[in-house]
């Protein structure tokens, strides 16, 4: 199924457990530049970006325990 | 074959002669020192020269991350330092959340760096994707710890790791510490001092490779149990939105709330205890500041500082030197009692040290700093000014162990008084007194024994040792074993390169910290395996200081502990004696199984 996600910065740590799950899942491996997430921290100011290659599978709102990315159930692509 | 968990190599720097030389983890010395602070331990036995003074150019430093770094296993981002501390004159550790540096040298191919030499002019190391270059850090020597992130910064596109030091650290003052991504802090003792004496301002990695594990779906499982676990947990959100001010209520919730801009996290890390804060009014309203917990923010208000916009202001100018703010407070509260009994006389155009006044304490954090005026007789701490004064001077420097002022206990920062295994730590930890290796149940005074048993299990104390510690009833309890336990568990997530805060590793136990490193590295590894190896990487660290010279003289107890005023026993509240201290002390190490 693909999700629906949404992020919210204000509520993101940095931590980038959802890149980590990511690149986990689909790439087997721990790499950060290999995720379909990526989140760029400039200062205090955050910014979640999807590249083409993701499926939407809401993984990385599923690991994200901080209510950042959030996922529902949706046909629509963000 | 390349082991799971582990980036795979060392790279050692010579900055004398501008050397660099990668070499493979050896497999076998990772199955007896795990990975992390142990073989950070291992490469300092190795490689610091018997003897050699700490600022000198042939001391060497180690900084490394465990083979769960870089990994999502929760918190799992520790980074930590290994040398000869010129604070404590002791081989010690030094560690930090490694907020994205850990992790970046990880994914930049190297899982230690060990630096030695020292380099004609200031230099910063740039570790990017396998390549380590020694470059000139001339725009950088003499900025501050955030102008000097902000300046490397602006230089990578994307996220980088920085361990870098201020000008205190270049100074070589004692009372220095480096900083690691301007957030966390590394070195209590004085390692900014180890980096400045080498010319090195800073260390930079930037790293896009991959961090491989040798059972995926183990490994996998295993961190979605953990993140499920830690999700349920009653106290997260709370956490998440005080981080340390739940710990330690030094402003009322609404107070911090006030500041508060965002929580910010180390990779991997679902707790998150870093702050990023605004001063919300006042002169320097709208001053932004990154920081390892707010609740350092408000440090000066310990020592008497009134305005919490200015307490805030005078650590964004300690941090951005690069001082260990405890160890300035002490040496100021020492130049003054020597002001006061007229040992030393200020110059005349100096400010009088006033450990209560804004203008007197941001004057004095630049002087010592810089070792300008009478900030140079500072500059090294107590002991050090003492050598410089002379002995009249002795009779001020109020408590002192291996050098450094204890953090915890009657007359210092924190004030409690139950002598529990962290207070005993501060004596029988050879990097001195420092909150990292000393964590148990006595941490949160006063516990009652019945929840001892769980997390002494959780921490991997054999059941014959539970008996020593608690007494065969369970009704009493023996501090000096406890430390033992204490010092191994820390050793074993740091050498995992876990978290040791207690929000994060009560998550975790023995066995799980068994299962997540034979799943990560591939090495078959039992809860005892580990306990094995723990041993002998704390008795690495101990011989490595017996033969630096660290005796009797380096344990002795303050006796400022003892008396009505002193440490109370943990249990009864009675007034701790120095023969039951000294009898911890020998508990501690009959314990481990080693001569006192």
């Amino acid at each position: 199924m693909k999700y629906r996600l949404a992020y919210k910065p204000e509520k993101c740590s940095g931590c980038l457990q959802c890149q980590l799950t990511c690149s986990f899942m689909f790439s087997r491996v721990f790499q950060l530049s290999a995720a379909h997430i990526q989140i760029h921290i400039k200062g205090a100011v955050y910014r979640a970006m999807f590249t083409d290659q993701c499926t939407q599978c809401g993984l990385c709102a599923d690991n994200c325990l901080f209510g950042a990315l959030t996922k529902s159930k949706s046909e629509v692509t963000n | 074959m390349k082991l799971g968990g582990f980036a795979g190599k060392t790279v050692s720097v010579d900055l004398s002669i501008g050397t660099v030389a990668t070499e493979a983890i050896d497999e076998a010395v990772a199955r007896e020192f795990i990975g992390g602070l142990g073989m950070c331990i291992k490469l300092a036995a190795d490689r610091i020269p018997p003897g050699a003074a700490p600022l000198a150019p042939e001391s060497v430093f180690v900084v490394g991350a465990g083979p769960l770094v870089g990994t999502n296993l929760p918190s799992s981002s520790r980074v930590y330092a290994v040398c000869k501390l010129p604070g404590t004159q002791t081989i010690g550790w030094c560690g930090a959340g490694g907020f994205s540096f850990g992790a970046q040298l990880k994914y930049a191919g190297f899982d230690h760096v060990v630096v030695s030499g020292r380099a004609a002019n200031p230099v910063y190391l740039h570790v990017e994707d396998g390549r380590v270059d020694i470059r000139d850090a001339a725009a950088l020597w003499g900025l501050g710890i955030e102008d000097a992130c902000e300046r490397i910064g602006g230089r990578h596109e994307g996220s980088i790791g920085v361990l870098t030091i201020g000008p205190a650290g270049e100074h070589r003052s004692t009372l220095s510490m480096a900083f690691v991504d301007r957030i966390s802090t590394l070195g209590r003792g004085g390692f900014g001092a180890v980096m400045g004496a080498k010319n090195l301002k800073a260390i930079v990695v930037k790293g896009r490779g991959p961090i491989d594990v040798a059972q995926r779906r183990r490994f996998g499982r295993l961190s979605q149990t953990m993140l499920k676990n830690i999700r349920e947990y009653v106290y997260l959100k709370e956490w998440q939105d005080l981080g340390m001010v739940k710990a330690f209520p030094v402003v009322p919730p609404d107070e911090y709330r006030k500041m508060k801009m965002r929580r910010v996290a180390c990779v991997s890390c679902p707790v998150g205890c870093k702050d990023v804060v605004r001063i919300p009014e006042g002169p320097y309203e709208g001053l932004e500041k990154h920081s390892s917990s707010a609740i350092n923010l408000l440090t000066p208000t310990m020592f008497g500082m009134q305005d919490i916009s200015e307490s805030i202001r005078l650590v964004i100018e300690l941090d951005s030197v690069g001082l260990d703010m405890f160890e300035f407070f002490n040496v100021m509260e020492f130049a003054k009692k020597l002001v006061d009994a007229g040992i030393i006389h200020l110059q005349p155009d100096e400010i009088p040290v006033d450990l209560t006044s804004f203008d007197s304490m941001m004057s004095w954090t630049k002087k010592v700093a810089c070792r300008e005026g009478t900030g140079d007789l500072l500059a090294d701490g107590v002991n050090e000014a003492i050598k410089k004064i002379g002995p009249s001077a002795a009779a001020h420097a109020g408590m002192l162990v291996k050098g450094i002022k204890p953090y915890a206990g009657p007359g210092a920062a924190l004030p409690w008084d139950r002598f529990g295994t962290m207070e005993l730590g501060q004596v029988l930890d050879p990097r001195g007194p420092h909150v990292g290796s000393g964590g148990s149940p006595t941490y949160f005074a006063i516990r009652p024994l019945t929840v001892f048993p769980k997390h002494l299990k959780r921490m991997g104390v054999p059941e014959a040792a539970i008996g020593r510690i608690l007494g065969e009833k369970g009704t009493s309890l023996n501090v000096g074993r406890l430390l033992r336990y204490s010092h191994a568990w820390f050793a074993t997530l740091g050498s995992l390169g876990i978290c040791a805060r207690g929000q994060v590793n009560r998550f975790y136990n023995a066995d799980i910290c068994a299962e997540a490193y034979e799943a990560a590295t591939g090495i078959h590894t039992t809860k005892a395996d580990l306990a094995e190896r723990v041993a002998r990487i704390w008795k690495t660290l101990r011989d490595l200081n017996l033969r630096e010279g660290l005796d009797d003289s380096y344990e002795a107890f303050p006796e400022e502990w003892f008396g009505e005023n002193g440490f109370k026993d943990y249990l009864t509240g009675e007034p701790l004696t120095i023969e039951q201290a000294e009898q911890m002390r020998l508990d501690y190490y009959d314990e481990w199984g080693w001569e006192a």
